[in-house]
């Protein structure tokens, strides 16, 4: 059977862990990689045992063809070569945010419906294992109604030698509205409309609470009202310890975890018997739950599994639907939806 | 001579410039703008620039005889150390070619010799390393750092000098990686007799200031290693002593460190294949790197360019330690 081919164009970080994910695949060749950089694309190539580098996007694509390009360059330039690529009737996966601009998502997502090609943003985090986990007890009932909905993104942005704060180079971010927080927010915006489904209010705080830093903004917090759901978002951009919480309160449950430590996941259930006795088999079954997560994550790092839950799940899914000639994994409407949000949430920040 | 040292700002380079200029040299100093220009006796000429992305630096090259490569990265994470030291260098080699600088001394490190083919002795001779994506993200970018630059060399036909360090030591820099691991107040120590291919700051820059001084048509490489054989835990005691900390040193035979990481490699190997991670220290060939009870040669370096070690480990040590030094 004919391999599909994909390519990268942009070889930071990023870039690595899609191929580290691609290794994996035995139906996926990646061709060739490309960046602006002539040694940072022959020193990735070389790493991953990859043919071609190129630092030209547009020779890569006449010359490939590829089955789907991964744009893994910083989001000012996705815009540009997201349409070169849609323009050439080729599949594209891009970095998140999409776009920077919520107009230039309409007129992309258009040139895709227009040429049917899929044009997929990476919204990793919605295959991830433990969103996927609360999804199966969403849909299986047993977490209840949806009652509320808490996403909580902690990270040190302006620690020693934080890029964000590099007083030399501009991180790419700085450029996003809502600064480096921007960079974060696809994350959340496309989380919180999974459970709050479509967006029906959103208001927003946005703040600089430390003051010696190039940081516009270092503290977010908004409100998400939805048809199914409300939900509560917020962003520390000052905080040492980092995480990305996600809790869901049911009307029978309430679960409880932190992204960045898969697969740790507490569950406190709602239980009839004496309160005292239920509060210490809770205490119990949650220690439990978070020991077990531990040592399971631990044991990941050291199988050398990625950080980016949900990656593999994604890309599988995309590389499938290609191949299958089948709907792309998440809609056009539904990216839409989450880019349009994502822009209500940083639409304050500008007025700092 | 008219010499342009990069990464001028550094620990390294605040040194050169200072060398450069008591042996009557012009410097033009690279110094990134975010901070402060060291406080050096004598006039130098500061480049305002940042490699990883500043425009236009072919001007830095305005009659420059001769440039010192010291810009790098030494913290950070692998793409940041890459962007610093590997996309810096090629950003700064194709504004060299377009200039008429003809005279390249590199700043490269030992960390991109193969230390698993040293038998007895470190020299130049001792291959480079083969897969350096094993090794960490201060030796990759060394390693590629130094392929930008032989191929530039090649390519342009330039005069290339190649200076390879052990441990660049000295004020506010005593803590060096080969001193092993600080757990609270345990100081692990590997190898009870593993000599430190110490350079300190001083002498490290007379050697690069004597490779400017010493025209070699062609490519040249010289380990850059003090004389006098200092052992792991004569530093670290000294270390600890004189930088008033408290704790215990708890030496680790090297061969017995060296078994458990090959232990760690291969129960890692049987659980999770190839992709399996361990920390630094369990990883044999990074452990070796780090450790391995070697002598190291600068016979080259005094031989060819006739370098004499101006300052002995005692005089090092009072330099290092000493409330008195005035930082530049």
């Amino acid at each position: 059977m004919k391999k599909l081919v994909g390519v990268i164009v942009g070889c930071g970080a990023i870039a690595r862990e899609h191929l580290a994910v691609l290794s994996n695949f035995k139906d996926v060749d990646v061709g060739a990689v490309c960046d602006i950089s002539p040694v940072r694309a022959e020193a990735t190539a070389e790493r991953f045992g990859i043919k071609k580098w190129y630092t030209d996007h547009k020779e890569l694509i006449s010359d490939l063809r590829p089955d789907l390009v991964h744009i893994t360059t910083p989001p000012s330039s996705h815009v540009p070569i997201t349409k070169d690529c849609l323009a050439e009737g080729l599949n594209v996966l891009c970095e998140k945010p999409i776009t920077i601009e919520y107009s230039d998502f309409e007129a992309l997502r258009d040139l895709a419906s227009e040429k049917n090609l899929i044009l997929m943003e990476n919204q990793q985090n919605k295959f991830h294992s433990c969103v996927l986990k609360i999804f199966d007890l969403v849909h299986s009932g047993k977490l209840g109604d949806i009652l509320e909905v808490q996403i909580l993104n902690s990270i040190n942005l302006v620690g020693d030698g934080s890029p964000y704060t590099d007083a030399n180079v501009s991180h790419f971010s700085s450029s996003l509205p809502g600064g480096p927080i921007g960079d974060f927010l696809p994350h959340i915006a496309y989380l919180a409309y999974m459970f709050t489904g479509e967006v029906l209010e959103v208001r927003t705080i946005w703040e600089k609470r430390v003051g010696n830093t190039s940081l516009r903004a270092d503290e977010f917090r908004g409100l998400i009202k939805g048809a199914r759901a409300s939900a509560y978002v917020s962003f520390n951009g000052t905080a040492k310890v980092e995480g990305f919480w996600l809790r869901v309160v049911g009307t029978k449950m309430r679960v409880e975890t932190n992204l960045y430590e898969p697969p740790r996941f507490t569950v406190r259930r709602f239980r009839s018997g004496e309160p005292s006795l239920m509060t210490l088999l809770d205490g119990i079954a949650e220690s439990r739950d978070g020991a077990r997560g531990s040592v399971t994550g631990f044991v990941r790092k050291l199988a050398g599994r990625s950080s980016y839950d949900g990656l593999e799940e994604l890309l599988s899914r995309t590389y499938r639907a290609i191949e299958l000639n089948q709907p792309q994994p998440i809609s056009l409407k539904e990216i839409n939806d989450t880019c349009l949000l994502k822009h209500r949430l940083s639409r304050l920040e500008s007025s700092l | 001579m008219k010499v342009l040292v990069s990464g001028a700002g550094g620990f390294l380079g605040r040194f050169v410039v200072q060398r450069l200029l008591e042996r009557g040299h012009s410097v033009r100093a690279i110094v990134r703008a975010s901070i402060d220009a060291p406080l050096w006796d004598g006039d130098v000429e500061i480049f305002r620039a940042d490699l990883r992305v500043s425009s236009e630096l072919s001007a830095a090259f305005d009659g420059v005889e001769a440039v010192i490569h010291l810009a790098a990265a030494v913290t950070g994470n692998e793409d940041v150390q890459f962007a610093s030291t590997v996309v810096g260098t090629e950003r700064f080699l194709e504004a060299m070619a377009r200039s008429s600088t003809r005279r390249f001394i590199h700043v490269s490190s030992i960390a991109v010799y193969d230390w698993s083919c040293v038998r007895r002795t470190m020299d130049e001779e001792i291959p480079l390393v083969k897969n350096a994506y094993e090794m960490g993200g201060y030796t990759i970018a060394k390693v590629w750092q130094e392929r930008l630059v032989v191929r530039a060399a090649k390519e342009y036909k330039w005069d290339l000098t190649i200076m390879r360090p052990g441990f660049i030591w000295g004020p506010d820099h005593a803590c060096i990686a080969g001193m092993g691991r600080q757990f609270g107040r345990i100081y692990l120590t590997f190898g009870l007799f593993t000599l430190l291919p110490l350079s300190e700051v001083r002498n490290c820059a007379d050697c690069l200031v004597l490779a400017v001084e010493t025209p070699l048509p062609g490519t040249h490489i010289f380990n850059v290693f003090d004389s006098g054989r200092v052992r792991v835990l004569r530093y670290v005691s000294e270390y600890k002593r004189r930088s008033s900390q408290r704790g215990m040193i708890v030496p680790i035979p090297y061969r017995l460190g060296l078994g458990i990481a090959i232990l760690a490699k291969w129960t890692s190997r049987l659980a999770f294949g190839k992709k399996g991670k361990l920390p630094s220290l369990l990883m044999p060939r990074r452990y070796e790197s780090q450790f391995k009870p070697i002598h190291f040669s600068n016979e080259k370096l005094k031989r060819e360019l006739g370098w004499v070690q101006r300052y002995n480990f005692p005089e090092s040590l009072d330099f290092t330690f000493s409330k008195d030094v005035r930082v530049l």
